[in-house]
């Protein structure tokens, strides 16, 4: 009585578009932030279930350093976020356009 | 049965906890709202019988990210920040439409296409013939994928450094180190009256 297959990956492309549709929706970008973490635990739920089907413990590893890397990008997106918020005064991302060509 | 039953139920709690994120005003409630999802994720994790990632997540996601984002939010103090409207209003449209197709062909890709594997798939039997989950990971972690592993803390370390130089205060040119032209020092007992 496993779960299928399919149910992991319908879950996770679920959370991944409801990430990006937060990354195109919100103007915010604490909220983008939010999504971009929402996104890489979709791809983890993918990794972990593949590695169920296959019997290969490899996929569980590789969930292991998406963790590390997602820690290290909270930690450089909070920092920008500080530096950004400290000259600006906003998080408006629409404001952000000086480099616009 | 029940295996599936909860993973029907957790599942549909992340996706609410997900949707409460991108659509809630409040940063703290959607910030609440995502460690409710990375906590239904867990359970997941629990369900597919990956328990140290089970726990790895709760402490990673729910415990380390979670404090950090409190902590900026706290520390920036945004009570009087207002979402403004989108520049781009037909953004919001296009997005409306467009992720549910995207969504769509996902699920009919995903449905039509038949997934084969040589192996029966993990069962808790299994584990318990490999010394358990946590064992299993740690040797195939430490057998295969060493390098990787090496190269993860790197990482770290390249993102720390990158953090605290990106977050730290650019000096003003009020706290510089003073200086004087050569024979016009104060003497000592006119610095001490100025302290």
């Amino acid at each position: 009585m496993t779960i299928p297959i399919e149910w992991y990956l319908i879950l996770s492309s679920a959370l991944f578009i409801i990430g990006a549709a937060g990354v195109l929706l919100r103007r915010n970008l604490f909220i983008i932030l939010f999504s971009i973490e929402l996104m890489m635990n979709a791809v983890n739920i993918n990794l972990v279930g593949f590695s169920r089907f296959h019997e290969n413990l490899t996929g569980q590893n590789f969930v292991l350093f998406t963790m590390a890397v997602a820690a290290a990008e909270a930690a450089v997106g909070l920092a920008i976020v500080t530096a950004l918020y400290r000259n600006k005064n906003t998080l408006m991302i629409d404001l952000f356009n000086t480099m616009k060509g | 049965m029940v295996e599936k039953i909860l993973f029907i139920v957790f599942g549909a709690l992340a996706i609410v906890g997900a949707l409460a994120t991108i659509t809630r005003k409040n940063i703290f409630h959607g910030l609440i709202s995502l460690i409710f999802t990375f906590i239904n994720v867990a359970l997941i994790y629990l369900l597919t019988q990956a328990y140290f990632l089970a726990v790895a997540q709760i402490l990673v996601y729910a415990g380390a990210i979670f404090v950090l984002f409190t902590f900026v939010v706290m520390f920036l103090n945004l009570s009087e920040f207002r979402e403004m409207e989108q520049y781009y209003p037909w953004q919001k449209y296009l997005v409306v439409i467009l992720t549910p197709l995207a969504l769509a062909e996902f699920i009919a890709v995903v449905v039509s296409a038949t997934w084969l594997s040589t192996r029966q798939g993990i069962t808790p039997e299994l584990l318990e013939s490999m010394g358990g989950n946590t064992w299993g990971m740690g040797v195939t972690l430490f057998e295969n994928m060493l390098l990787p592993f090496e190269v993860a803390s790197l990482i770290l370390v390249a993102a720390m450094i990158g953090a605290v130089i990106m977050a730290r205060k650019e000096k003003s040119p009020s706290v510089a180190i003073r200086t004087w032209v050569s024979g016009e020092e104060p003497q000592p007992d006119a610095l001490e009256q100025e302290v």
